[in-house]
């Protein structure tokens, strides 16, 4: 068979099958045809995002202070 | 009115966010909702805080003796940071979330005293809720709908039917569930 076009680089990658049915029903009635295509835009997004300083990492000494704060609401002994 | 009873299903969000609300409305449209008096209605909570032992539930969780597996089929409340200690399960989780200033507002007035690092206290709650909602958003074993406090009060019927969708059962009272929503208890109002 002779090959015409470029040659389709793809990787075939494994996810849970509860996953995969979850973005099934997710992805119903959207622009996204198929898992792999919504697949790979999130993947996208988040590439695009690693890198960016995050101001939102929850830090222990962030998750000590919660906890006293809980404390002092009776939501932790 | 039967829950599946391979499912554990939570009402969360963070503290003051609207999860008693929701746990009254449940409840009130017959749906199974698992609940003690160890924490007794207050001026914090008037109608009753609708939670299991004193609210203290996180700890339990945190040490791994909540016996979850004794509450599936019903609605247990089980605030934001409790979450994070989830084990491995089926879950159904229905995230409330409100206007941060009112929780704040709120959370003095439950703890009789005036935040003195409030701006802290805020980015540290907002940090806790998104955070969270990542967590249960990357779990396989987690379906959550997320619903707003304030939206809830606003618009009762459309959130009914939200949560209606969610839970995916028939025969739920939802005349009841809606008008379990009193607003003559939205205090603290910031909008």
């Amino acid at each position: 068979m002779a090959e015409g076009k470029d040659k389709k680089k793809y990787t075939t990658i494994s996810i849970p099958t509860p996953l995969a049915e979850k973005i099934k029903k997710r992805i119903k009635g959207t622009g996204f045809t198929s898992l792999s295509s919504y697949a790979t835009y999130v993947l996208r997004e988040v590439i695009s995002d690693i890198g960016k300083e995050s101001k939102e990492v929850f830090s222990k000494e962030d998750e000590e202070k919660v906890k006293e704060r809980l404390r002092s609401l009776g939501y932790l002994d | 009115m039967r829950l599946d009873e391979n499912v554990n299903y939570i009402v969360s969000g963070l503290e003051r966010s609207g999860t008693s609300m929701l746990m009254q409305m449940l409840y009130a449209s017959g749906l199974e909702t698992s609940f003690d008096n160890s924490r007794p209605s207050d001026e914090s909570n008037p109608k009753g805080y609708y939670e299991l032992a004193g609210g203290k539930i996180i700890n339990k969780l945190m040490d791994g003796t909540f016996p979850l597996d004794e509450y599936k089929g019903k609605f247990v409340k089980i605030t934001a940071y409790g979450l994070k200690y989830l084990p491995s399960g089926n879950y159904k989780i229905i995230y409330s979330e409100r206007n941060i200033e009112e929780i704040l507002d709120s959370m003095e007035k439950m703890a009789d005293l005036k935040d003195d690092n409030r701006e802290e206290t805020k980015e540290l709650f907002i940090k806790l809720n998104s955070m969270i909602k990542n967590l249960i958003q990357n779990r396989d074993d987690v379906e959550f709908l997320l619903v707003n406090y304030n939206d809830i009060l606003s618009n009762p019927s459309i959130n009914v039917k939200k949560i209606y969708d969610f839970l995916d059962i028939d025969d739920i009272d939802l005349e009841k569930m809606i008008d379990a929503v009193d607003k003559k208890l939205y205090r603290q109002r910031k909008i």
